[in-house]
Parts: structure tokens; C-alpha cells; sequence
């Protein structure tokens, strides 16, 4: 238990130090970073009900998040989340539009199906790309997060255009209330149950299963497994895959719950929050949920900053960019730097 | 004819700077997926410091410290404390895109554009209709020849490739690989801060958040379909901007046919085309993951 416990002790020191440098950011930008700190805390964890809107955005983080570990895990740097998810909404958008007037049981199923396949199209190109020809993924998959951006705003503002919508951002009509699966608070038993059954599915991927197990060495060493007889294109490919259907789960999820509509660039930090949360857990389910929570607060967080502190909701993107820069630092880094406890 | 020439020069010129800084830190080794907050960094301050002090030099040098100490943060947290480059990266550009979007609303209590009053000095009438293009425009091919002499005729490229290519070798010769990634990122910033000032003082005089919009990564993506070279990676960069003109001349022929949101795609297109085509050309078991950690030995 201990060595699961210390990694993460650890990615907090660095949230620490991230957190210090956005202080320093902040006051030079002549805010107070102590009201600015203060402000997250409360925005995060202290209010009342503050645990239930860390579930709300944490939940669909935490989905997306289990996808990036998967694909880091076999050693591929699917960095386009974003994108993924995107395209997962927009499929699922599209889905409930062409179903629209059947019977929910049937609809609901249908555009999640639709969602999770949006998402797997949009981390197979890259896939296929990086394993046919080693195509480098972290260009290809950043390209297809700009792709998925671009084709939001062409989808909401054409095809799925509300046609009563107006002022600075298209957005798509609103979902028929008998298919969104939450309010738009955005908890619901859905959303938890499909967020279980996700966590519980890919523990058992990748704890239990040879898959799991063999994509997890091939993260390591893929040379080595190679040789001992796995297959390495359908092992990466697959992993491609999974991650990018999760990724388009979370978009769908968005689509049908708290958003119930598809608006241009909604949720643009979606995709790099959940790659954090994916590295501070260090690529483990069970420590995926926890940090989601965490990561979840922060983003409830956001929305509640402006209103308290007067700070712009782009602090919080600050916050997470800050955590980006420290949370892959070796922890025996700080040991060299100050001082010889380190050595051994 | 002509205002496709400046059209392409106006969209490549800042790209080919950021692409230079690109060239030289992958010389040294590190894969820097920072470029883009670099260069929003350096557009945001060059404007911000042409509105504040009114003058043009003055701007640029605030820019220039700005991503110079952006690189020299990036330089420490990838060495000192070894962190993923790729991550952390991701991580300085994030801080690049937000800071200079909380820097914009703390001083002007807005999120909208900020127009400077005038922007950088201009090539003149003397050039004829290729006037309107700025002094950079016209530098831009010294520098990459300059990046060329510096990376391939000097003593300090040299040590730079052998630092890159392999460090174990660098190391025994007396050169320290650490120093010389510090002065690579730190001239690239340098870079980086001309590339944004010429993307937001270029011909605009405008800066607006988000406003690279993935620039600083298809700078990085020039990098490796031009093969670190600088004059290739120089071609390639300008390769970019040639299908974004195109996209742009595509939305005028043909109008409300194709969806011009699109076509706005293009170059992003043109780069995940690039990068294939390099792989292809040269073999694909380099990629950036497989950089996640810089080598000393």
C-alpha cells in the first residue's frame, strides 16, 4: 500500500510548488493571491454541497482520464482527449437528432453508442497513423484536437444550427428533455452508474486481463514484448481505441447531461485536464477517481472565483497549467537540489 | 498575384521565427512543445508594451525578456527538476495562453482585443505593395541563414548537435549538455518573442486571446518535416502558411459552397500531411514520446 501512497504524496509536493508559481502569477497581475487561494478552497471544498459539484465535473474528467491512462500506459502519448471527446458529443448530437421522436430507451443507448464510436474514430486515425508508420501521435492527436474544434463550430453553426439561437456563440438545439439523462445541475444515477461501471471495466482491464498486463510492459518495453510473441499493432491500436471511445463517453455525457446542447468550444480544458489528472494518479484507476475529485473541486471552483475573488475564470486554467509544468518532476529532483538526502 | 505573396509571407513570417527556436532546442535535445505559449507570450507583450510605453523597441525588448525568462523556467523544471518535456511543455504553454489572457483582463478589465495604436516599422513604399509588410518580413531570411551558420559553422552549434545527438560524447570533451540546453532555449526565446511580436505587431496591431491558435505547434511539427534543419524547417513553416493562404483564397472562389470553418482546417491538415511524409522519408522510430526524458549519459 505504501509505495501506491508515496508516488502520490509526491505529485502533491509539485501541486504545492505549481500552486506557489500561479501565486507569484497572480500577485504580479495585481491580484491577492492569499483571496485568490482562499477563493479555490472555498469554490472547491468548503461550500455547502461542495463535494456533489466536485462529482459533477469530476465524473466525466474521471472517464476521460481512465482513457488517457490506458493509451500512456502502452507507452502512446494520445494527447488528444480534447478532440475525442469533441467528436464523441458531436456524434452523439447527430445520433439524437436523426433518432429524434423514438422512444428514449432506445435513443439513450444509441447516442451513447454513436459517442463512444465518434471518439474511437478520432484516436484511430492517430493510432493508425503511429503504428503503420510511426507517425509521431503527440503532433497528430494536438492537430485533431484543433480538427475537433474547428468541426464543432462548423457543426453548430450548420448542420445542427439552432435556428432561435442567437448572439456570439452557435450552439446546437437543445436536447428533448425526455433523453438527457441528468438536469442541469448535472448529478444524476445515470451519470454515477455509468461512471462505476467505467471505473469498474477498466480496473478489471488493466489489472486482470492479459491485455492490461501486456500494455502495460509494452509501455515499458515494447521491444521486449514484441519478441515475446504479443502483438504490438493490435495491443497499441486497441489502446488507441479505448481511450479515444472514453474520451468520447465523457463528450456524450456532457451532450446528454449537464449541457444539453452542443455549443462551440464548451469545455475547452476538458481534454488537458483529465491528461493531469491521468499523470498526478500516475496512470491508476482507483488513484484516477480520487485525483478527478480533486481535479473536479478545481473546476467547480472556477465558476464560483469570478463571483467571490473577481478573478477571471482563466485562473483556474492557470492553476492546472502550473500543476502541468511541475507534475512530472522526479521527486529525488528536489533532493539534488537541496542538499544530499537523496543519496543512499 | 502579389497579395498572395504577402499574404503568405504575413501568416509564415512569425511561424519561420518560432520555428527557428524550435530548430535549436531540438538540436540540443529537447523536444519543445512550449512554442506555443512562448509565442503568445511575445505577441501578447509586445502589444501590451507598444499601448503602455509607446514605443516599439522598448516593446520588443519586454517581449523578449518575457520568453526569455519563459525558457529559462522551462529550461529549469525539464534539467533541474526532470520533468517530462513533452508534459511540461504543454504545461508552459498553458500558462503562456492563460497568463496572457489574465494579464489583458487585470489591465484592461476586459477579455475583448486590445488594438495598438501602431505596430512594428514597416518596410515603406520603397517596396512597393510590398510595403505594408513589416522589417521582420525582410530579416527573416538572414536569421535563417544566420541559425544555419550558427547550428553548422560554429563551434557552438557543433557542441549543440553533440549534446542533442549524444550527450555521453559531449560530456567527455569538457562541454556541459545542461548549459548548452539553457542557451538553446534561451535564444529561442528570443526567437519566439520576434515570431509573436511579428504575428500580433506584424501587420494587425492587435492582440486577442488565443490568438496563435496552434501556431507554436505547427512550428514544432516544421521542425521535424524540415529535419531540425533550419532552412528546411524554414520551407517547411512557409509550406504551412502556403495551404492556409490557399484555405483563405478557397473561402473567396468558392463562398458559402464549401464551409469555410473548414477550409480554416487546412494547415493543420497540411502539418498532420508533413509530419507522415517525414516519417515516411526517414523512418519513423523517433518520436517525441520517446524523448519523454532528456539523457545526460
Amino acid at each position: 500500500m505504501r509505495d501506491r501512497i508515496v508516488p502520490v504524496l509526491r505529485g502533491l509536493i509539485f501541486i504545492v510548488i505549481g500552486l506557489v508559481l500561479c501565486g507569484v502569477i497572480f500577485t504580479i497581475a495585481g491580484y491577492s493571491a492569499p483571496l485568490m487561494f482562499q477563493s479555490i478552497a472555498e469554490g472547491a471544498f468548503l461550500r455547502p454541497r461542495a463535494f456533489e459539484h466536485a462529482l459533477r465535473w469530476g465524473l466525466p474528467l474521471f472517464i476521460t482520464a481512465v482513457g488517457v491512462g490506458i493509451s500512456f500506459r502502452a507507452g502512446y502519448f494520445n494527447i488528444g482527449a480534447q478532440g475525442q471527446f469533441y467528436v464523441g458529443a458531436i456524434f452523439a448530437a447527430f445520433a439524437a437528432e436523426w433518432l429524434n421522436g423514438a422512444p428514449a430507451v432506445l435513443v439513450i443507448p444509441a447516442c451513447f453508442a454513436a459517442g463512444m464510436l465518434g471518439g474511437a474514430l478520432w484516436a484511430f486515425w492517430p493510432g493508425l497513423l503511429r503504428l503503420k508508420s510511426g507517425t509521431d501521435e503527440v503532433i497528430t492527436t494536438l492537430m485533431g484536437n484543433f480538427l475537433a474544434g474547428l468541426l464543432l463550430i462548423y457543426v453548430t453553426s450548420g448542420p445542427l444550427k439552432d435556428p432561435s439561437g442567437s448572439g456570439q456563440q452557435a450552439s446546437s438545439r437543445p436536447l428533448d428533455a425526455a433523453y438527457r439523462i441528468s438536469d442541469s445541475y448535472g448529478l444524476s444515477p445515470t451519470i454515477v452508474a455509468i461512471a462505476l461501471c467505467v471505473g469498474t471495466a477498466m480496473w478489471i482491464l488493466v489489472n486482470r486481463t492479459a491485455f492490461g498486463v501486456l500494455a502495460g510492459l509494452a509501455g515499458r518495453n515494447a521491444r521486449m514484448i514484441e519478441w515475446q510473441g504479443a502483438q504490438l499493432y493490435r495491443l497499441g491500436l486497441s489502446s488507441f481505441l479505448i481511450s479515444g471511445a472514453l474520451a468520447g463517453l465523457a463528450g456524450t455525457l456532457e451532450f446528454m447531461g449537464p449541457n444539453g446542447r452542443l455549443a462551440s468550444g464548451f469545455l475547452p480544458t476538458h481534454g488537458f485536464t483529465a491528461i493531469l489528472i491521468a499523470l498526478v494518479a500516475n496512470l491508476s484507476v482507483v488513484g484516477t477517481a480520487f485525483v478527478s475529485l480533486f481535479f473536479g473541486g478545481l473546476a467547480s471552483a472556477a465558476l464560483f472565483m469570478p463571483i467571490m475573488a473577481g478573478l477571471p475564470a482563466a485562473a483556474i486554467d492557470i492553476v492546472n497549467a502550473a500543476i502541468a509544468l511541475f507534475i512530472t518532476a522526479k521527486s529525488n529532483a528536489i533532493d539534488r537540489l537541496f542538499g544530499s538526502r537523496g543519496r543512499k | 498575384m502579389d497579395d498572395i505573396i504577402i499574404a503568405i509571407l504575413r501568416s509564415g513570417t512569425p511561424l519561420v521565427y518560432v520555428t527557428l527556436a524550435g530548430v535549436i532546442a531540438q538540436r540540443a535535445g529537447v523536444w519543445h512543445l512550449g512554442l506555443e505559449g512562448l509565442m503568445i507570450t511575445g505577441a501578447c507583450a509586445t502589444i501590451l508594451g507598444i499601448y503602455l510605453s509607446g514605443s516599439v523597441v522598448l516593446a520588443l525588448i519586454v517581449a523578449i525578456a518575457a520568453c526569455v525568462v519563459g525558457s529559462i523556467l522551462f529550461w529549469f523544471v525539464i534539467e533541474k527538476l526532470k520533468a517530462n518535456p513533452i508534459i511540461a511543455g504543454l504545461g508552459l504553454t498553458g500558462l503562456g495562453l492563460g497568463g496572457t489572457a489574465l494579464a489583458v483582463q487585470s489591465i484592461f478589465g476586459t477579455q475583448a482585443a486590445v488594438n495598438a495604436p501602431f505596430g512594428l516599422p514597416r518596410l515603406g513604399p520603397a517596396f512597393g505593395s510590398y510595403g505594408v509588410l513589416s522589417v521582420f518580413v525582410l530579416l527573416m531570411p538572414v536569421f535563417v541563414f544566420a541559425m544555419w551558420v550558427l547550428l553548422r559553422r560554429t563551434r557552438f552549434g557543433l557542441k549543440l548537435a553533440a549534446c542533442g545527438e549524444h550527450p555521453f560524447a559531449a560530456r567527455s570533451v569538457g562541454v556541459n549538455p545542461s548549459a548548452m540546453r539553457l542557451a538553446a532555449l534561451m535564444i529561442g526565446g528570443v526567437f519566439c518573442a520576434i515570431g509573436g511580436a511579428e504575428l500580433a505587431a506584424g501587420s494587425l496591431q492587435i492582440f486577442a486571446q488565443n490568438m496563435t491558435s496552434g501556431r507554436g505547434f505547427m512550428a514544432f511539427a516544421a521542425v521535424i518535416f524540415g529535419a531540425a534543419h533550419p532552412v528546411g524547417a524554414a520551407f517547411a513553416a512557409l509550406f504551412f502558411a502556403v495551404v492556409g493562404a490557399i484555405g483563405i483564397r478557397a473561402q473567396l472562389i468558392f463562398g458559402d459552397n464549401v464551409p469555410h470553418d473548414l477550409l480554416l482546417g487546412l494547415p493543420y491538415i497540411a502539418t498532420i500531411f508533413g509530419i507522415w511524409l517525414s516519417t515516411r522519408l526517414r523512418g519513423g522510430n523517433k518520436t517525441a514520446a520517446s524523448f519523454g526524458e532528456l539523457r545526460d549519459y
